[in-house]
């Protein structure tokens, strides 16, 4: 079932940023990074290439504008984070921002990092605790709670510029307000892109000029090809919905099991919790919470690979797809071909009769979209989630009725 | 042996009867063919997904447990099972040599209380002590044979992420969880569920909540609620202002007056949150304390744990007792009492209970 959550609170706001290189900058480069970025978001082919270039990007700007060479020289090493960290002892290791989530990893605990498994005595327990002790302290600032409606979810930002993964059904559809809430009960203004539903991604923006220039708290990102069964993870989220007294949880489990277009892990997760963070024991994002079963070592997350796969289309606001067993339906006919959107046959026991929806019915506009004929009809429901309630506006006898309708699923 | 350890861990019975069944089509295919074959070829991906990699990959697998073993056997001796009319209602943890017990009060529902003590010896009991407000009793062992081991509890507070381990009686290892986020109070919602309004000066159900405890005990709208607990009440505000102060999982005996006849109804006090979820998630949730919200301080973290297991002690990575588990509340929550709140209750308790000796 999805993890979605239905309650509404009120947030409080106590803001208070803990300053970074980035964030001490006297300059305000965010007006010059827009630009470049909204020129950027069609050529780059997947997410972790566009990260790149807008955080090489980043660097010169700010080498050459305020720091100088110094920082030139730690910035492009952390723009390809994935293999510098396996090297801690080296003495130019990269620093680490404050504005980030990535943790050097001690030598000893390499190898139950990239495999797996239990540690070897209590002593390495103890080493691997630390590690996820200092993992769980720096991913509460790029977790947030994403509010859309009376409906409650979770979210990451992996951009300074404020790109929140999610998942789809958090988003809902494209082109929707969202209030995403921090850890700390501030709050912002965000806008829901781009959804591959089949696999449940989906990706919001936090709206520009909300943060006084500085950059976002974000998370670095890790690869789904390196994830193995028995690996150590740690998932963040509001379960429950976010509550300002308690702020978000950590959860520390292992990976059971990994899937091209899952993985499940034991990391318990419940309703509110959806589109949250999984990172790996380095504090890189390797998935998203996405649905639970039953068993509470039923916890299934979207891996990371799949935003890096679909970045264009997740950015450009497309949505597509539905996960199996979560097709959304009406239950009504009509002929594509005709002028407008008329019910030739409604379905016994379907979601259009329960709302009162008859043959000869005229759908001229279903939740926020206007219908013109029955494909934008069909189009308008495809891009509902089951269990979602939908406003239609029907012409009947020339009388102009609203009726509500609850969509259902196709098993 | 690493299967059937995880399969004794496993409570749901419908994956054990997954589990088992996969053992047998595994036994089977290999005395059928009489030669080894390959376990991947002869059982369905479905099962070897659910047995194998999915048990035994799990945090709490076999192996780990072996290795955190220590630290709970290390504090064995003080670890008892409570138990009340024949049946293990929650554990506890001796905290004096003498005979005292600290458990969780709310799972006390009626006497005779008898403690089996790591040895295996069952001895009878009493409540000598009770701290409603963090949910704690203390118990006496009456005739204690030799001094009993007291459990020493450490004043420090595990930061979010660090290890837990729960102990069972004698110190076996009955989970392991994480830290989810700092320690904090949690607030309480109990509800008897009704909605009242004020006719002839008496406080008339006008609602009954489904799911609630006044549904439960069959509280109908129109009802006249004269007494709580025996003692009278004048109106609908003086009712609510008894109810507001009662915890989840706490009984109230209401006296109503039906029409023209009176009679006394017993309810359970049941939290506002659990009242209201969808079915699914008091699915997935599991079962749940009665009594799980409603105190001073807790730890939060995500053990998988009984209601029953509860009252027993926590200890870090390092083996100090940082606490007792004072409530499972959901698929994600386990709640632990502090040290510092548990230190300074149980000496309350003790100065209170040696006094009326």
């Amino acid at each position: 079932m999805f993890i979605d959550h239905h309650f509404s609170f009120l947030a409080k706001c106590v803001y208070n940023v803990s300053l970074s290189l980035v964030a001490d900058l006297r300059v305000r480069p965010q007006s010059i990074v827009r630009t470049f970025l909204i020129s950027f978001v069609a050529s780059p082919k997947s997410m972790r290439e566009f990260l790149r270039s807008y955080r090489i990007f980043a660097t010169l700007l700010i080498g050459m504008s305020v720091l100088g060479v110094g920082i030139l020289a730690t910035y492009p090493a952390r723009a390809d984070q994935n293999e510098s960290l396996l090297r801690p002892s080296l003495p130019d290791s990269p620093t680490v921002s404050s504005n980030e989530t990535l943790v050097e990893i001690p030598q000893s605990l390499t190898e139950i990092y990239v495999q797996g498994g239990v540690p070897k005595s209590l002593p390495q327990l103890i080493e691997m605790e630390q590690q996820q002790q200092r993992v769980a302290g720096r991913i509460g600032a790029c977790t947030v709670n994403v509010a859309i409606g009376p409906a409650q979810g979770c979210g990451v930002i992996v951009t300074a510029s404020g790109y929140v993964l999610t998942a789809a059904h958090v988003g809902m559809r494209p082109g929707k307000s969202a209030i995403i809430t921090f850890s700390n009960g501030r709050t912002a203004k965000a806008t829901t892109l781009g959804m591959n539903r089949g696999v449940d991604a989906g990706l919001m923006k936090i709206n520009d000029g909300q943060n006084d220039g500085k950059p976002w708290q974000y998370a670095n990102l890790g690869r789904s090809e390196n994830l193995v069964a028995g690996m150590w993870c740690i998932a963040a989220g509001h379960p429950g919905g976010f509550d300002r007294e308690r702020g978000p949880v950590a959860r520390v489990g292992r990976i059971l099991k990994v899937r091209d277009e899952s993985i499940v892990t034991d990391c318990a997760l419940i309703g509110g919790d959806s589109g949250g963070p999984l990172f790996d024991l380095t504090g890189r994002l390797i998935a998203v919470h996405s649905r639970i079963g039953n068993d509470v070592a039923d916890n299934l997350h979207i891996p990371i690979e799949h935003y890096d796969m679909s970045w264009n289309r997740l950015a450009a606001s497309e949505a597509w797809g539905y996960l199996p067993g979560f097709k959304p339906v009406l239950g009504v006919r009509g002929d594509p071909t005709s002028a407008v959107a008329k019910i030739e046959v409604v379905k016994i026991g379907s979601p259009a009769e329960e709302a009162g929806i008859r043959t000869g019915d005229v759908i001229e506009q279903f939740g926020d979209a206007v219908i013109s004929d029955f494909n934008s009809l069909t189009a308008a429901v495809a891009d509902t989630m089951p269990g979602e309630r939908a406003l239609c506006w029907i012409i009947r006898k020339g009388e102009r009725i609203r009726l509500s309708v609850e969509i259902g699923r196709d098993d | 042996m690493k299967m059937v350890i995880a399969l004794m861990k496993d409570r749901r019975p419908f994956r054990a009867l997954i589990q088992r069944a996969g053992l047998c089509v595994f036994a089977l295919t290999c005395l059928g063919n009489g030669v080894v074959v390959s376990q991947e070829t002869q059982i369905p991906d479905w099962l070897e997904d659910r047995m194998s990699l999915r048990t035994s990959n799990r945090r709490d697998n076999g192996d780990m447990i072996a290795l955190v073993r220590p630290l709970t056997e290390a504090i064995g001796e003080s670890v008892v099972q409570v138990v009340s009319v024949g049946k293990v209602v929650a554990l506890g943890v001796i905290v004096s040599e003498d005979g005292y017990v600290l458990t969780k009060r709310s799972e006390l529902s009626v006497d005779p209380i008898r403690v089996r003590l790591a040895s295996g010896q069952l001895l009878p009991a009493r409540v000598a002590a009770v701290r409603r407000v963090n949910d704690l009793a203390l118990l006496r062992i009456d005739e204690v044979g030799k001094p009993l081991k007291p459990a020493s509890f450490v004043d420090v507070t595990p930061p979010v992420g660090a290890f837990l381990v729960s102990a069972g009686r004698g110190g076996n290892p009955i989970g392991l969880g994480s830290v989810g986020v700092g320690s904090r109070k949690v607030e309480h919602s109990g509800r008897l569920g009704v909605q009242l309004y004020n006719s002839d000066g008496k406080a008339t159900v006008e609602v009954v909540l489904p799911a609630s405890g006044a549904e439960a005990a069959g509280v109908e709208p129109g009802d006249k609620i004269l007494a709580i607990n025996g003692r009278e009440e004048s109106n609908s505000s003086s009712v609510m202002r008894v109810l507001r102060e009662m915890f989840p999982g706490e009984n109230v005996r209401l006296t109503i007056l039906r029409g023209s006849e009176k009679m006394n109804l017993d309810a359970k006090i049941r939290d506002l949150g659990v009242m209201l979820e969808s079915e699914n998630d008091s699915k997935v949730n599991g079962q749940r304390s009665a009594r799980l919200s409603g105190f001073e301080k807790v730890i939060q973290h995500d053990t998988v744990l009984d209601p029953s297991e509860c009252g027993g002690p926590v200890v870090d990575s390092q083996g100090r007792v940082i606490g007792i588990n004072i409530a499972r509340a959901g698929r994600v929550v386990s709640y632990a009492l502090p040290a510092s709140v548990v230190m300074q209750d149980v000496s309350d308790m003790l100065n209170d209970a040696r006094s009326s000796r």
